[in-house]
């Protein structure tokens, strides 16, 4: 018996390297990325100008993914500094959200894949940017600060125009001096090359602790929980769609490689389970929730795994009564 | 002395990574694709610490430490993290792995060539199996393959190798059964067998009767794309 526990704390503890090896990497790109906006754009003034059409916004932060070829790990720290930057929260959200599919590298993945199923090629970065959009409107729903952490929010209030913001908003930085040019405030001084590696370095580590913590649950069920259990009901047009999103949820694996590994079951699910996998996985999973938590609060956190469920749900269905 | 704290937590981290990529861990976690990505992640990782921990001793000696104590106990968190995967390698049982998910079932993954019998892995076997699906083929072949102990729910233990991805995470078994000699104990389950024999059908199905039969140590890349 204890020699069974000791064995199944091993395969754990392996697969737990083994995810937590493989996402390093991406986040690390992700922060190198988002440390080189700061370093070039300090103030983020550009993104300010960003579209804040409800639904414009959303569509313009999906095609951002085009240049940041990473996977959600990656997708995380630039989306925090687009926030922290001022920019409009629609445009974050779907950059945040869509990014992750909508990449040169997650498609050639995708269709390298499945060079036999090309709807899936259309239908993975279609179903993303409906799900982008779709979040970004229900998050919209919430305020800022109800939806954002309390120190991105501060930050973000920095970098916003006066215009936008109430004194009462602000609770720190100075009051009354020209919004290009305000001194001593920590988001908008920092070009010198020390102080990015500084902030990076930092925001590394932070990202990594999450990460740690998303990668430890996720062994821990791996390791526990039969994945026959949910692969059992393939056939069934709902039920299939459910038991994928769950097995995405519980995977936690990079969506840039997900395709690959959604082969190996394609053959025994439906296909609006295969898309609803392929279509979870980037905006949700165990692993990334340490990480969202960076960003979101609790409420926002909660309306995003909901939200993302009930859309890719309603997705896969859609493509089961089209496709079956 | 933050810097320091931080500097050191990310030179633990490059060790991580750059350890893994020489001490054969990634061939036992990741598929090899991904290991030039974990190497220059450890490079770049291990350039910042450097830069962190040069600031760090210059802002001790200027007394400048702007760092919070919850930013320190942060780097120092992630730095016992980072210890502890050094320290403690992994070493899973890919019997146990292998009984958590269900058999690799790619139905469209053929051979573009094919290889002489004794040359083909057991993966090979296996992907050759599904696209020419008639035993009466491979009747006689000689085998020559190796794996580890699959203990199956039902019947002997099979001989299997585990497919992978991406990492152990998305990893799949694949097997074949085997003929064991009878009159002699089953095999113990993760064991890894080198088998020279040949394949036989039993019940409409093939399976490989060992000649000889070889416990290994698990190879130094036991993942099969």
């Amino acid at each position: 018996m204890t020699s069974a526990v000791l064995t199944r704390l091993n395969t754990a503890w392996a697969l737990f390297q083994g995810l937590l090896l493989e996402a390093l990497p991406f986040l690390l790109i992700g922060v190198l990325i988002a440390s080189l906006a700061r370093w070039f754009s300090p103030g983020g003034a550009w993104l300010r100008r960003l579209p804040d059409h409800p639904v414009a916004g959303p569509l313009t932060g999906a095609a951002l993914g085009f240049a940041l070829p990473a996977c959600e790990c990656g997708n995380v720290p630039v989306a925090r500094r687009l926030l922290v930057g001022g920019a409009p929260v629609g445009t974050a959200l779907g950059f945040l959200f869509a990014a992750p599919v909508l990449n040169p590298i997650v498609i050639a993945s995708t269709w390298a894949a499945f060079p036999d199923q090309p709807w899936l090629l259309l239908a993975r970065p279609a179903g993303a940017v409906l799900v982008a959009l779709g979040l970004a409107l229900l998050l919209r729903l919430l305020p800022e600060a109800t939806l954002l952490r309390t120190d991105l929010l501060e930050e973000r209030r920095l970098n916003q125009p006066l215009a936008s913001v109430s004194l009462l908003e602000r609770r720190t930085g100075v009051i009354g001096l020209p919004e290009d040019a305000p001194p001593n405030l920590p988001s908008q001084l920092p070009s010198s090359w020390q102080e990015v590696l500084r902030h990076g370095s930092r925001e590394f580590l932070n990202l990594a602790l999450l990460l740690v913590a998303g990668c430890a649950v996720a062994a821990l069920v791996q390791a526990t929980l039969p994945r026959q259990w949910l692969l059992a009901v393939g056939g069934a047009p709902t039920l299939s769609i459910v038991a994928l999103m769950a097995l995405s949820l519980v995977l936690s694996v990079c969506s840039s490689v997900d395709a690959f590994l959604a082969l190996g079951f394609a053959a025994q699910v439906t296909p609006g389970a295969l898309l609803a996998f392929l279509l979870l996985g980037p905006v949700i999973d165990i692993k990334l929730v340490g990480l969202l938590s960076l960003l979101f609060r609790g409420k926002g956190l909660l309306l995003t795994a909901a939200g993302s469920g009930v859309l890719v749900l309603l997705i896969g269905q859609w493509v089961n009564l089209w496709r079956l | 002395m933050a810097a320091l704290i931080r500097g050191v937590a990310l030179g633990l981290w490059a060790v991580v990574l750059l350890q893994s990529s020489v001490d054969g861990r990634l061939d036992l976690l990741l598929r090899a694709a991904f290991h030039p990505l974990v190497s220059s992640a450890g490079g770049v990782l291990l350039m910042l610490a450097v830069v962190q921990v040069l600031v760090g001793v210059r802002q001790w000696g200027q007394g400048a430490d702007p760092a919070s104590r919850q930013e320190r106990r942060l780097s120092m968190a992630t730095a016992l993290i980072a210890a502890l995967l050094i320290a403690l390698p992994a070493n899973p049982s890919f019997a146990d792995l292998a009984s958590q998910r269900p058999a690799d079932d790619t139905g469209n993954d053929t051979l573009s060539f094919v290889l002489p019998p004794a040359q083909r892995s057991l993966t090979d076997w296996v992907r050759m199996l599904r696209s020419q699906p008639d035993p009466q083929l491979f009747e006689g072949d000689p085998v020559r393959i190796s794996g580890f102990v699959l203990p199956m729910a039902e019947g002997p233990p099979q001989l299997a190798r585990l497919l992978v991805r991406c990492c152990l995470a998305d990893a799949t078994p694949v097997g074949l059964p085997v003929r064991w000699p009878a009159g002699e104990p089953l095999p113990r389950a993760d064991q890894w067998l080198a088998i020279e024999g040949r394949m036989a059908i039993q019940n409409k199905q093939l399976e490989v009767v060992p000649e000889r039969n070889q416990p290994i140590p698990r190879p130094a890349r036991p993942l099969e794309p």
